[in-house]
């Protein structure tokens, strides 16, 4: 294919935004050649394996590594002591410096890493660590997030926040609480709301704690040279990884290269450091590579997601209108605060939903736990929030003998009006995302709920979301001689198609086809810095950025086309203005773009006039059976519309869409961790179980509202969380409408359903 | 126990000394072979799926010692001379993968059904294909790929 | 490190030989995806596997026996099982049922005898081969007996199985006149293990029940016959009623136990449901006679 022109205006014709482009490593996916951090290994390198903790809260009396070093194939056997050592302030963290790359002092979680063998081969490794012996003074845990809001345990005696992120900067050192965070906010005056109100409900939704389980566990490859450190690593935050290391050896960003290859999915559970540190300073210590791969079971004591305790109290007048609502929201933050007071912050802003309320009141609070740490998962705590405001936006409706869908017509935001934060809604399509689901459904026709054993349901739900803001993209295009472009930026493409996309906008900006467009994996020597690949956050922001690099290089070829005396006009092939300027196939283009966009931290009642850059929106409906003798629910329809903007890539978007979606679905209806004495008692798949090709409803259909976002690349936005929003409460909802139960507490098992059932029928199940 | 065994690999005879305590994952990483990789570990997500005597196993439960003498193949022996196999261009004309990891062992299991049976049911499809998780849960377009792959050989074999 | 040693007899004979001993770490292979489970998670630390898959060709067959009946090699794999043509036509119970067992993988190298003897209560196809009245050919050095499925459990993951002693068969009476059915529940995901399984083999004379097998597993501690619930169905003409009393009974006298797929007062409401259900479906779909 040959390099056409350049310099399209962006009125005319889009063929390159737009098109769906297949992904651009499809061919390495489907040979099994696509390299992942998996794949590699290095002359030298040692493998090493973890010894965690067994108890969940602890001194730590004595650690017995004789044994271990004696054995076979074993170089070092490291602890936190000799990390603290070598590294005199050993703990990292986004939001706190909180977690110790080894154990110090204390142990905090059932399978927290204490000690760690590096051998020549992972065999050695771990038969090494059988051998570690560990002694611990017990101390008494706490695992409920309400309990540890006043529990007399404390899991950190001392709070020590990061001061990474400009809008947790307020964030002080406390002593004597697991309250990492609390956020608040306060609009209109809820007391005398809920005085006047025709009707308060009161209601607790509980979710439960899972995992992100990528297929990919996570793997770090730390390989030393001199004076510099080179990280190959499964991770969605390459550029914080960087600084984070160097920041915990006190060196230079520049002496620390991260690298990421494909990554085997993410989800939330690769941001930040997970492994980094540890193989950091063991490479340090042992002066060789050494790489750590996580077995699936190690993933569920690394991250989590945050189970949370919501209670919302919601006024309603005469009419329906939602006149006042409180929300109290219980994080639980597991042992370390990794992202979670950000979570707690940021999802807290829009905890009453995508509702017009008078009076709000929030708090939202980030907790400490004798659990695995929790932080992002694919939602950033909204479908945690959705499922609590959703599901009683149902029972209200249902009270007040109003049909559900007209209830929320009757609440939504519209354009123009403030949201609880005070900052004013714009771009958001949030009733023609409601009605997308409503008329797909067919909501206005009779449904028919059945008799006998197997009853019928239905219910919709909608969620939204402030994106992650404030957050810097900066993106690098070159445009060699022949008029080739590639693309450097540090967003991590982990299946979300983010190369893909980028590579359009880039082809589109500069009017040569995508599959021209190469794009760079994250290698933080050469591709500039990101913030990191979450939150939904890469479309628009590492978009925007990437659009003005493009747009640099552009004018940049313009004016080399100036010097080479060629006649000013719309569009050049950038090959032949190569070819003019230097005389022949020579030189190279760099264009550089960077994007932070505006945001203003909330005041102490939680108002700001800019709280997010954009608003992201998704809907669910469902139709489903409830088999009334086993409590087994089928799903056996599901519609998902989401505002996305303009999707740049619509076959990506809609398998974004229903991958979110089901995704969603499986921490619904079967994924839950359970523990026993803080131990995790299913961290496989054998008992951890995520939804398999049979489990996805047999009709799912998704569909992206015509729009456009303002400020967006071409009118994108972010999509990768939209379709998780409305999942779990319009399950709920259509079990309600199917058989008059309410569940509360997610998962929605079929032993729930069946007690409830039975509950309601007087003909309780024993316990 | 370490023993030398000899085995076809995507139709190319080797041989290399095995130790009792490595998997065929294992084996297969150190012919530099990586499309068949280990995610859960116990034979339930199907990332590790290979073929050995021309019916695919689990590679994270099958011992590398039983290789010796089989004919093993891997999603890397799929392609011919550059050309990828039917099943493979129909994963990526339907889109039918995220993060890529599940997806050689998807691919393996689809080219096995496909060559059981000629035009498969939705059913069939699924049953096939239970024992394979995707996380990114590309389930739909898998199946799409899937079907559309059926068709398109039937389509050739009628030509 | 594991290590063990890895043996390839290629007679059973020598195979049984190997056996013959008291040593627990000496243990027979075949399809080898429950015993690698074992050994990857350290549970099981063999010093020598006895690979039987290399014995005479004979102990991988399927064939119809004399008297009509069926005698399936214990080496014969869960897939050949699902597809042989004699087995789909005397026991369609089978073919119906393999397609969701475990998945292709473990059904390509999984076998018959390895499957019965692993003790594993939460299989799918020992329920189905008591309900269609099985006999385990059972064989160590010194001689051979047979026992009923539904007998060789003791336990949870315990057989009565003698050291050194290997299932070298499952015999099958005639299925002439017996229709049976295989209900599988999951409560998590579609291709998880089963919750409950229940498997029910009726014979029908006239429109009455003249015999039958009723079989729950899953939910139990072992695989277990309820033959209180045979005993109620006998002489009974099929319909509603009665098996609204079976499935009834069958819940009273289960013994559920709880564990991670739900609480056993939940599974003994299952075993109730599936029995009754089971028993439809036979009315149903069964040739009946």
């Amino acid at each position: 294919m040959s390099v056409e022109t350049m310099n399209r205006n962006e009125g005319k014709n889009q063929p390159e935004v737009g098109r769906d482009v297949p992904r651009l490593e499809s061919r390495r996916k489907v040979t099994g050649r696509a390299d992942y951090v998996h794949n590699l290994s290095v002359p030298g390198m040692l493998h090493a394996k973890v010894f965690r903790s067994t108890v969940p809260h602890g001194r730590i009396l004595s650690i017995d590594t004789s044994e271990a070093l004696d054995a076979p194939g074993v170089h070092y056997v490291l602890t936190g002591e000799d990390i603290r050592a070598m590294f005199p302030h050993p703990y990292y963290g986004p939001a706190f410096h909180d977690q110790p790359v080894l154990a110090l002092d204390k142990v905090r979680y059932v399978g927290e890493p204490v000690a760690v063998v590096l051998a020549e081969d992972p065999f050695a490794a771990a038969d090494a660590v059988q051998m570690i012996v560990a002694d611990y003074e017990e101390l008494e845990p706490v695992y409920d997030e309400v309990e540890a809001v006043t529990s007399p345990v404390v899991v950190h005696d001392v709070l020590k926040p990061a001061g990474t992120f400009p809008d947790l900067k307020h964030l002080h050192g406390k002593r004597d609480t697991n309250v990492a965070l609390d956020y608040q906010l306060r609009r209109g005056d809820c007391d005398a709301a809920f005085s006047a109100a025709a009707h308060v409900f009161e209601h607790e939704f509980r979710s439960q704690p899972v995992m992100h389980v990528p297929l990919e566990p996570m793997v770090s490859l730390a390989v030393p040279d001199h004076d510099r450190l080179t990280i190959h690593t499964a991770s969605q935050s390459p550029s914080f990884v960087r600084m984070e290391i160097a920041r915990l050896l006190g060196w230079p960003e520049n002496r620390v290269r991260v690298m990421v290859p494909h990554l085997g999915g993410g989800f939330g559970a690769k941001l930040y450091i997970k492994l980094e540190a540890l193989v950091a300073c063991a490479a340090l210590i042992a002066r060789a590579p050494v790489k750590l791969s996580l077995t699936m079971e190690e993933q569920f004591y690394t991250i989590t997601k945050h189970a949370s305790t919501f209670r919302i109290k919601t006024g309603v007048d005469a009419d329906g209108r939602i006149t006042a609502r409180r929300c109290e929201v219980y994080w639980n933050g597991g042992a370390y605060a990794d992202i979670g007071p950000r979570v707690t912050q940021k999802s807290g802003f829009t905890a009453p939903g995508p509702y017009d309320i008078e009076n709000v009141s929030i708090d939202s609070y980030a907790l400490y736990t004798n659990r695995p740490p929790a932080g992002a998962l694919r939602g950033f705590g909204i479908p945690q929030l959705v499922w609590a405001y959703e599901s009683q936006a149902d029972i209200i409706a249902r009270e007040l003998g109003q049909d559900p869908v007209e209830f929320r017509r009757r609440n939504l935001l519209r354009n123009g009006r403030p949201q609880a934060t005070g900052t004013i809604m714009e771009s958001a399509a949030i009733h023609e995302v409601l009605e997308t689901v409503v008329e797909r459904l067919e909501w206005a026709k009779p449904f028919d709920r059945g008799s006998g054993p197997v009853r019928r349901g239905r219910a919709i739900a909608i969620g939204f979301k402030a994106s992650i803001a404030p957050t810097t993209s900066v993106a690098i295009v070159t445009v060699a001689a022949d008029g080739s472009a590639s693309l450097s930026i540090s967003t991590v493409d982990m299946g979300q198609g983010s190369d893909t996309a980028m590579a359009q906008i880039v082809a589109e900006t500069l009017g040569i086809p995508t599959e021209e467009v190469t794009v760079v994996h994250p290698d933080t020597d050469t591709t500039p810095y990101d913030m990191a690949t979450l939150g939904s956050r890469s479309t628009f922001h590492t978009g925007n950025a990437v659009k003005r690099a493009a747009e640099d290089a552009r004018e940049r070829l313009a004016r080399l086309a100036e010097e080479a005396g060629m006649p000013a006009q719309d569009s050049y092939a950038p090959a032949e203005v190569f070819r003019k300027r230097y005389g022949m196939q020579a030189g190279t283009v760099t264009g550089t773009g960077s994007y932070i966009p505006e945001y203003r931290s909330p005041d102490e009642d939680g108002q700001s006039p800019k709280v997010t850059p954009y608003w992201m929106i998704g809907a669910t409906g469902v139709e489903l059976e409830v088999d009334t003798e086993t409590g087994h629910v089928h799903v056996t329809r599901m519609v998902n519309a989401v505002d996305c903007g303009t999707p740049l890539n619509p076959k990506i978007v809609e398998a974004q869409i229903s991958g979110a979606a089901i995704m969603q679905f499986g921490f619904t209806m079967s994924e839950e961790m359970h523990f026993d004495a803080g131990q995790v008692t299913n961290a496989s798949f054998a008992d951890y179980k995520i939804p398999g090709i049979h489990d996805i409803p047999p009709l799912m259909d998704e569909y992206i509202v015509d729009a456009v976002q303002s400020g967006g690349p071409f009118g994108a936005k972010g999509v990768g969380e939209s379709a998780t929003f409305g999942v779990s409460p319009s399950i709920a909802g259509a079990i309600e409408d199917a058989v008059g139960v309410r569940l509360t507490e997610l998962p929605l098992t079929p032993e729930k359903v069946l007690r409830a059932i039975r509950a309601a029928a007087g003909d309780p199940l024993e316990d | 126990m370490r023993q030398h065994i000899s085995f076809n690999l995507n139709g190319r005879p080797v041989s290399m000394d095995v130790g009792a305590h490595e998997d065929a994952v294992d084996v297969l990483r150190r012919r530099n072979l990586f499309g068949a990789r280990e995610s859960c570990g116990q034979g339930l997500c199907g990332c590790c799926t290979i073929k050995v005597d021309g019916v695919p196993v689990s590679g994270c439960l099958t011992l590398g010692l039983k290789l010796d003498g089989a004919e093993v193949e891997t999603v890397e022996g799929l392609e011919r001379e550059g050309v990828l196999d039917i099943v493979q261009q129909a994963f990526i004309d339907a889109g039918a993968f995220q993060c890529g990891f599940c997806t050689p062992g998807f691919v393996m299991m689809a080219s096995d059904l496909l060559a059981r049976v000629e035009a498969p049911t939705d059913e069939q499809i699924k049953d096939h294909l239970a024992g394979n998780l995707c996380r990114c849960a590309a389930y739909p377009e898998i199946i799409a790929a899937v079907r559309a792959a059926a068709e398109k050989r039937s389509a050739h074999a009628q030509v | 490190m594991l290590d063990f040693e890895l043996r390839r007899p290629t007679s059973l004979e020598d195979a049984l030989a190997m056996l013959d001993t008291d040593d627990p770490s000496v243990r027979p292979w075949s399809g080898g995806t429950a015993l690698m489970l074992m050994m990857k998670s350290g549970v099981f630390e063999p010093s020598v596997l006895v690979d039987l898959t290399g014995v005479e060709e004979e102990h991988a067959s399927i064939r119809r026996l004399e008297d009509g009946g069926t005698s399936i090699g214990a080496l014969a794999t869960l897939a050949s099982l699902q597809f042989d043509p004699h087995l789909a036509s005397e026991a369609p119970v089978l073919g119906q049922a393999l397609p969701r067992l475990a998945n292709v993988r473990v059904r390509n190298v999984a076998r018959v005898g390895g499957c019965l003897a692993h003790g594993d209560p939460h299989m799918d196809l020992p329920p189905i081969l008591a309900c269609l009245r099985g006999l385990v050919v059972a064989r160590k050095a010194d001689g051979e007996r047979r026992i009923a499925v539904e007998q060789l459990f003791a336990g949870y993951y315990e057989t009565v199985l003698d050291p050194g002693e290997i299932i070298t068969a499952v015999e099958l009476p005639t299925q002439t006149g017996w229709d049976s059915v295989y209900r599988k529940t999951t409560v998590r995901t579609h291709h998880d293990w089963p919750t409950v399984g229940v498997a029910i083999s009726l014979r029908r004379e006239a429109g009455l029940i003249v015999e039958s097998r009723v079989i729950v597993s899953a939910a139990t501690e072992k695989l277990t016959r309820l033959e209180a619930v045979e005993n109620l169905l006998a002489g009974q003409p099929s319909n509603a009623a009665l098996f609204t009393r079976a499935g009834r009974t069958a819940a009273e006298l289960v013994e559920t136990i709880d564990d991670a797929q739900g609480s056993a007062s939940y599974k003994r409401v299952l075993v109730g449901v599936e029995v009754r259900r089971a028993l439809s479906q036979i009315l149903e779909e069964g040739s009946g006679s």
